[in-house]
């Protein structure tokens, strides 16, 4: 019988990249799409801080070459958003009008950084670091020697800051409430934390709270960020790192239950029985936890985007919900995350 | 990024939309545009004879900064003003070129309807919401063509400028409303071009390489022919429209009166010619313009004028044949028609440029030639030469003789006077109707030298070899490429023998042969009748392997020079409707070094 199954995947992040590949190994003649909002094909999003070090442009981050696309038979639609999902007719629709039908769905849109209440009125002066696009602009807005200044300091923020240090950057960290996110670090460990982060050369101000961000003066760095005890901190960029926030505007209305992230169950379906979620966008049912919670990283979105797709081809496997999320120091004095574990 | 003096700008859009949408005026602005920069331009546009709301438009521009000769196969950027016509020739956008299309269409499109949905992994996908921008600046949804050449041009750091001046330009007689909304759509999009991230690595600088130029202009090969005949003064025009050689006629009704010549439509084909003829006869310098089709019916006429010995230029653009065959679609298959289609032995000169330049150049010559040897000229060009656009530089004085005729001696007695005179060069002196003491007989059938019918073998016999010995000189004809051999000198691996548009395909690959070290040349021949056979059979003296690449399916070229030579040559021909690729010659070339020596006549 012809098989007529047309896999959707929302996203070409690592869980929807990942997922596209066990999709096509599982069942060659189906139909696969990747929708994504991005201009490019899947990058390799853990290399982007390289972008201060070298003078690589966008193709030397891709996961596979365009080719393999092709050789694949994976269809990729970038510059493509989701603007609404169906699930009662099976249809998404794209932003420029066009419906596009699957039978079987994978959200995998990951998340969008955040920005806190207080600081939102700010968010125009504040530059992305999600996509190429968006650190390019990052690296050709920061002088050599620049200064960046980081608002929160979450685990993929310092992952930046280390390799901006260790490229003769200056970055300096405010704010205590989103520090090492997703780590929940206890009291008395985070002094401890902090300082290795000083000894690596980074700025740490747990002290104080930003008031206000302004454009810098002429002829000065292009940010003036004015804080809590009058002190004002020259920056020539500011990038927020306070987690993420999932992609998920799509699905309003869709019946699919969300609470921050899509339900999944470990086996990650959702409420919907032809639509799973995967990455940064899902929030799995922990029975150990008694809770939805989200797994980060590259290893747990990675192995998402496996078992989604294992689980849309008729498998029924489970994510490890036990996991060890330990911020520990290594011998040499430095930070080590399972959440940087990767490759 | 400003581009550095070295930098080697090589780029070829294309736009692509419905008639109506603004396609070929979009793709105007651009080329104008880059060519005042002073880039070397090569465009082409094809679009429908439909009227307005139906067809696919295409206008592709090759943009560079050093000289080029062809059309690229593969495009660097397409944008899509309609994305049912666009999607087939999204495949034709190379590995890493962009793809822009509407990304606020007005209504729902149907699933797989987007142009978006069809991009290669290797495509950079730029959506622009054209429409909205429009609407926002000029209330109105008409300037998304101007919108999309503005986002073009930021996108590709063009300078804005010199897009300011042509479309002030092009609305100079239009009211200042209308040329304000437009310059404000251009700058709306290309603001938006600018504030958007690339991705794509190619950039068109501020300017070519060449400054700013004044003096260069860009037209059609069409256009280039019609400045031919104004510079050549024409006096009289007869036509019957058929694509792709009506836009000839337009442009002469619109300029021909403001230099005191007529223009009339005549209801067919062969009023156009028999008037063309009559016209000539008159000692007027006259023309016709047509295709293939056209010219099937004006054979009979053709050879009246051979016979007759009345000057009459005719402009044949070919297309696909045979018979109605495909109206908007490139061919070489007329040439049998052009140079041997007539009843009986009539001999007459056939020019073929193969370039715009080149179209300007035949078209003034031709009128020289068809008065200096009496005879019927026909310029042959094709649907791909006679809408391709280059950025020309005319002459700045006119290179065309304005008399060429051989006139009766002034005091000859009438008895004297011989109209068909057998003369050392055969060209006999020509008296115009009405001239005092210059009586003589004008007929279809064979006559003697006073023009008297006669079918006395020895008459025939003399005035054949007349009617064909006059016209070798045309060889020499000044001012004018008969011949011409590009690439290496001397004996060479292989020698590609071209002729009409095709030549910038054979230039392009014997240049690209040439990088590889295969020892390469390439002849083209303009005047096709009678055939330089000199020059021709030299050139093939000294080529190891000939090849002769044609858009038809006979090798109507290649078996005219095998004919006239004796000598093999390799065969290239295609049939599709479209210009032959560099890449398919540039193979043809690479496997006959293979074979070098070991192919025998075909
Ligand atoms: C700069 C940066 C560095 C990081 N470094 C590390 C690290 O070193 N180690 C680590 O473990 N984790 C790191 N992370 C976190 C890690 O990226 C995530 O856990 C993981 O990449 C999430 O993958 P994902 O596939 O779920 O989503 P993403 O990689 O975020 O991909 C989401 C995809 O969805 C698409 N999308 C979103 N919305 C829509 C829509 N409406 N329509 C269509 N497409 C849509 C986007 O275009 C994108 O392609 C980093 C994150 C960032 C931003």
């Amino acid at each position: 019988m012809a098989n007529t199954e047309h896999y959707v995947v929302i996203g070409n992040g690592v869980a929807g990249s990942e997922a596209a590949r066990h999709l096509r190994q599982r069942d060659s003649d189906s139909r696969i799409t990747m929708v994504s909002a991005g201009k490019l094909l899947s990058i390799n999003r853990y290399e982007l801080p390289k972008i201060f070090s070298s003078s690589a442009d966008w193709r030397d981050f891709l996961l596979h070459p365009p080719e393999y696309y092709d050789e694949q038979k994976i269809s990729v639609r970038r510059n493509t958003w989701v603007s609404h999902v169906d699930p009662t007719n099976k249809l998404l629709m794209l932003h420029h009008r066009e419906p596009l039908s699957y039978s079987k769905l994978l959200i995998a849109s990951g998340g969008g950084r955040y920005i806190p209440e207080s600081l939102n009125q700010f968010k125009n002066l504040i530059a992305k670091f999600g996509t190429y696009e968006e650190a390019k602009s990052v690296c050709d807005a920061l002088p050599r020697r620049g200064h960046m200044v980081m608002l929160g300091g979450d685990m993929i923020g310092l992952d930046l800051a280390r390799s901006l240090v260790r490229n003769g950057y200056k970055v300096t960290v405010i704010g205590e409430d989103h520090l090492f996110w997703p780590h929940r670090v206890e009291a008395e460990q985070r002094q401890k934390f902090v300082a290795v982060l000083q000894d690596m050369g980074i700025c740490v101000r747990t002290d104080v709270a930003i008031t206000s961000i302004q454009r810098g003066d002429r002829n000065r760095p292009d940010r003036r960020i004015i804080l809590d005890n009058n002190e004002v901190i020259d920056a020539d960029v500011i990038l927020s790192f306070c987690g993420l926030m999932p992609s998920l505007a799509f699905m309003a209305g869709a019946g699919v239950d969300i609470e921050r992230g899509v339900l999944v169950n470990p086996q990650l379906r959702s409420t919907d029985k032809n639509i799973w979620a995967a990455g940064d966008v899902c929030q799995i049912w922990s029975p150990e936890e008694n809770q939805y919670r989200f797994y980060y990283g590259w290893k747990n979105v990675k192995k998402m985007g496996r078992i989604a797709a294992f689980n849309m081809t008729g498998a029924d496997e489970s994510i490890d919900t036990v996991q060890n999320e330990k911020l520990v120091t290594t011998k040499s004095g430095e930070i080590d995350s399972p959440f940087w574990q990767y490759g | 990024m400003a581009r550095t003096a070295k930098q080697r700008t090589d780029i070829q859009i294309a736009i692509c939309g419905s008639a109506g949408d603004g396609t070929i005026a979009a793709g105007d602005i651009l080329k104008q545009a880059m060519a005042k920069a002073g880039y070397n331009v090569i465009a082409f546009d094809v679009y429908p004879p439909e009227i307005r709301g139906f067809g696919k438009c295409i206008a592709r521009a090759r943009i560079t900064s050093e000289q080029v000769y062809s059309l690229k196969s593969e495009s660097d950027c397409l944008i899509s003003l309609n994305d049912s016509h666009a999607i087939p020739h999204v495949s034709e956008v190379c590995k890493f070129g962009t793809v822009i299309y509407e990304d606020t269409p007005v209504s729902t499109v149907g699933e797989g309807a987007h142009v978006s949905s069809h991009l290669s992994p290797a495509h950079l996908p730029y959506g622009v919401a054209f429409r909205e921008i429009s609407e926002r600046i000029t209330s109105s949804a008409r300037s998304r063509n101007i919108v999309a050449v503005g986002y073009l041009a930021g996108l590709y750091d063009m300078p804005a400028e010199v897009f300011h001046e042509v479309i002030s330009g092009k609305f100079a007689g239009k009211s200042k409303e209308l040329a304000d909304s437009v310059g404000a759509a251009f700058d709306a999009g290309f603001q938006t071009g600018v504030d958007t991230f690339r991705l794509h690595f190619d950039r068109i600088g501020a300017s070519g390489g060449k400054g700013k130029q004044t003096d260069l202009v860009m037209m059609s090969g069409n256009a280039a022919v019609v400045r031919g005949c104004l510079d050549a003064g024409i006096d009289a025009f007869f036509g019957y429209p058929i694509t792709p050689a009506t836009t000839i006629m337009e442009m002469l009704a619109r300029e021909m009166p403001k230099h005191s010549g007529r223009l009339l439509q005549t209801e067919d084909e062969i009023s156009a010619i028999a008037a063309t003829i009559g016209a000539g006869y008159t000692g007027a310098r006259a023309a016709t313009a047509t295709s293939g089709p056209g010219l099937a019916l004006m054979t009979e006429m053709m050879g009246l004028g051979a016979m007759a010995e009345v000057p009459a230029v005719a402009f044949v653009s070919q297309r696909g044949g045979p018979s109605t065959g495909m109206p908007t679609k490139t061919e070489q298959s007329d040439l049998n028609l052009a140079v041997f289609g007539v009843a009986g032995d009539g001999q007459r000169i056939v020019l073929a440029p193969t370039n715009v330049e080149g179209c300007y150049k035949c078209a003034g010559k031709a009128f020289e030639m068809a008065e200096a040897f009496q005879t019927p000229v026909i310029v042959l060009l094709d649907l791909y030469l006679s809408n391709r656009y280059e950025a020309v530089q005319l002459p700045s004085k006119n290179p065309f003789a304005e008399n060429c005729s051989k006139t009766p001696r002034k005091n000859a007695s009438p008895a004297e006077y011989n109209r068909y005179k057998l003369t050392s060069d055969g060209v006999s002196p020509r008296a115009i109707p009405g001239e005092t003491g210059r009586m003589h007989t004008v007929t279809g059938l064979e006559h003697d030298e006073r023009g008297r019918p006669s079918d006395q073998p020895r008459i025939h016999e003399a005035m054949s070899v007349k009617r064909h010995q006059k016209l070798l000189p045309a060889l020499k004809h000044p001012g004018v490429t008969i011949s011409k051999r590009f690439g290496d000198k001397g004996v060479v691996d292989v020698g590609v023998l071209g002729w009409g548009s095709t030549f910038g395909e054979i230039l392009e690959a014997m240049i690209e042969a040439r990088k590889e070290g295969i020892r390469c040349s390439a002849m083209k021949v303009v005047m096709l009748s009678p055939l330089p056979v000199g020059p021709v059979k030299a050139f093939l003296d000294d080529c190891n392997e000939v090849l002769v690449p044609e858009l038809n399916y006979e090798a109507q070229f290649a078996s005219l020079v095998t004919g006239a030579t004796g000598r093999p040559v390799h065969r290239l021909n295609r049939v599709r409707g479209t210009p032959m690729s560099v890449g398919e010659i540039l193979d043809q070339i690479r496997q006959l070094v293979g074979h070098s020596g070991k192919i025998a006549a075909e």
